[in-house]
């Protein structure tokens, strides 16, 4: 899917300057195509997004409070946010830096490389909740497979879900496994764009292989690792499924927390109309941050 | 590409390698593990081994014996059929509109749906749910119209790919020798673009097939297979769910091993790359 959109983002510099041949006449008929999609995704989005809005600053009785950002404040919103935010950054960089790895091995050609390849595509295939299933079998306090690792070397086994940080870990850990693959695709594609040239040139010049790594590809690589990162720290924040099969809601990241609020009671799902309508303020924030800067890039060529 | 034939400079290479690749093996390693290794040496074991002491059929048997399996199975390949279904009956006709009315509109419809795709699905679906529950709508035919969210700006964005790169020219043909747009379409745009729509379509079947927040929301009871996964393992009935897990993961990472071929070709760029 990322991997989808960051082609539409690099295409849209080439699409911008070719315009249609159609006269502008026929443009207003051929718009009723396209309404029907229109008016499915805004029923299906705008529409329950408004509304959640809207009934955050209801009371269960149906007049206008605040109490639901209050309340949410007494049961820990601020440290449910920083947690999700120690989480996308922590997945972020651990992806980032596999998948830099993984692209460079891909683009050389070596005997194993298509196996290596498939190899390590692999887990993009794998369901969100059997890879949450898998982790939480290898994380597991007691009959967990990274602790018998661990008896093994001779060390001291580790209660994973014992405190909020090692909880935290284990999530980080598996997102790599299901989002590792996207990035080093997109990291790869940006890869094999580079000129071999550019790098016989500065191994004539002496550069060794440290300096030609700082010097060529990674300046070369930042706009792609930086779209690459844009698009995943959307999904990294709302991510949902791994920290509620893998630690259930203790420590509670602000998808968890919405979802348990939701599951309370009738009562409480006003709360997590309040914590939806702060997560879709950052996220909108998020987002338009990403749309300005790209857009600009866009128009400055 | 000629393949180095020193082997000593490319050590390194093969080392880096090795380990990522064990670092990616090792989770789908463990899955197998769990699933053909006897319960009573493994899970139900302080430290398990990390190299098979023994194999088993029988915590497969026994999944497929004690869980209901055909259920949620069933039920997730309707989910699935119907959202790649609402993806091609809603996103062929968008794409075509979006093909026609040039291509500067048409960009900003693109980014308005993906736009509206970066809206966090749990803010979108409790809502959803809610309303939903009203309609009678809290079943598996809710979760597919709610996933057909997910992945129709993407299924508009393909098959869009795939009419520009199609020459004008054909349907003005067609509608010169007296076809109607229903006939063009029908016989000439949709057979044409097949790959295309067949892309839009089997990723659509893929993102529903391992769709979890909005199934998980919108229909908990008699849901989909992840919903149904979610539930075997909060139950703590692991060995079973790891043999539930791995039967279903296997068609998938064929499908998605054969979609990544797909990943590379031209339909994902517009139809403007060459």
């Amino acid at each position: 899917m990322y991997y989808i959109k960051f082609h539409f983002l690099q295409t849209f510099n080439r699409i911008k300057d070719y315009d249609g041949t159609m006269p502008k006449s026929h443009n207003l008929k051929y718009i009723a195509f396209i309404i029907p999609a229109l008016v499915y995704v805004s029923a299906l989005s705008i529409f329950p997004a408004a509304l959640s809005v809207y009934r955050s600053f209801l009371s269960p009785g149906g007049s206008y409070t605040f109490s639901n950002y209050s309340a949410l404040l007494h049961y820990g919103l601020v440290k449910a946010l920083i947690d999700t935010m120690l989480v996308s950054i922590g997945a972020l960089i651990l992806q980032l830096f596999l998948a830099l790895f993984i692209a460079m091995i891909m683009v050389k050609p070596f005997k194993g490389n298509r196996l290596f390849s498939s190899l390590v595509i692999i887990p993009y295939g794998i369901s969100t909740v059997v890879s949450a299933f898998i982790f939480s079998q290898i994380f597991s306090a007691v009959g967990g497979y990274a602790n018998s690792f661990i008896v093994d070397l001779g060390f001291r086994p580790i209660d994973w879900v014992a405190t909020s940080s090692s909880s935290l870990s284990v999530v980080v850990i598996a997102d790599y496994w299901k989002n590792t693959p996207l990035v080093a695709l997109i990291l790869f594609s940006g890869l094999s764009g580079l000129s071999p040239s550019m790098y016989e040139a500065a191994k004539t010049d002496g550069a060794g292989a440290f300096r030609r790594f700082f010097s060529i590809t990674l300046p070369n690589l930042a706009p792609i690792m930086a779209i690459a990162l844009l698009i995943r720290g959307v999904s990294e924040f709302n991510i949902f499924a791994l920290p509620l099969v893998i630690i259930g809601y203790n420590p509670p990241l602000i998808t968890t927390l919405i979802y348990e609020f939701y599951q309370t009671s009738s009562a409480t799902i006003y709360y997590s109309y309040a914590a939806s309508t702060i997560l879709l303020f950052i996220i909108l924030g998020y987002a338009s941050i990403v749309l300005w800067k790209g857009g600009a890039k866009t128009y400055e060529r | 590409m000629s393949v180095n034939s020193s082997w000593k400079s490319n050590l390194p290479l093969y080392i880096g390698a090795l380990i990522l690749s064990i670092i990616f093996f090792y989770p789908l390693y463990v899955l197998i593990l769990i699933t053909f290794v006897p319960a009573p040496l493994n899970n139900l074991s302080p430290y398990p081994p990390q190299i098979p002491p023994g194999f088993t059929f029988y915590n497969i048997i026994q999944a497929y014996s004690s869980l209901n399996l055909t259920g949620p199975v069933t039920r997730s390949f309707y989910v699935a059929m119907m959202v790649g279904g609402l993806s091609l009956a809603l996103g062929i006709p968008a794409a075509y509109g979006l093909n026609k009315i040039g291509v500067r509109t048409a960009n900003k419809f693109i980014i308005f749906f993906f736009l509206i795709n970066m809206m966090p699905g749990i803010v979108v679906a409790i809502p959803i749910s809610v309303e939903f529950l009203k309609l009678g709508l809290s079943n598996i035919y809710g979760v597919a119209l709610a996933q057909e969210l997910v992945v129709l700006p993407l299924s508009i964005f393909i098959i869009l790919g795939g009419f520009r790169a199609l020459p004008s020219d054909l349907e003005n043909q067609a509608r010169v020798d007296g076809a109607n747009l229903p006939t063009t379409m029908y016989r000439i745009l949709i057979p044409m673009n097949r790959s295309a729509i067949l892309v839009a379509f089997l990723l659509s079947w893929m993102t529903s097939w391992d769709e979890f927040t909005y199934a998980v929301i919108i229909s908990p009871v008699k849901s989909t297979f992840p919903v149904q996964l979610y539930n075997y393992v909060t139950r703590a009935v692991s060995f079973e769910a790891s043999a539930f897990a791995l039967t279903f993961t296997i068609p998938v990472i064929i499908v998605a091993v054969v979609l990544q071929k797909y990943l590379k070709s031209q339909s994902f760029t517009g139809g403007l790359s060459s």
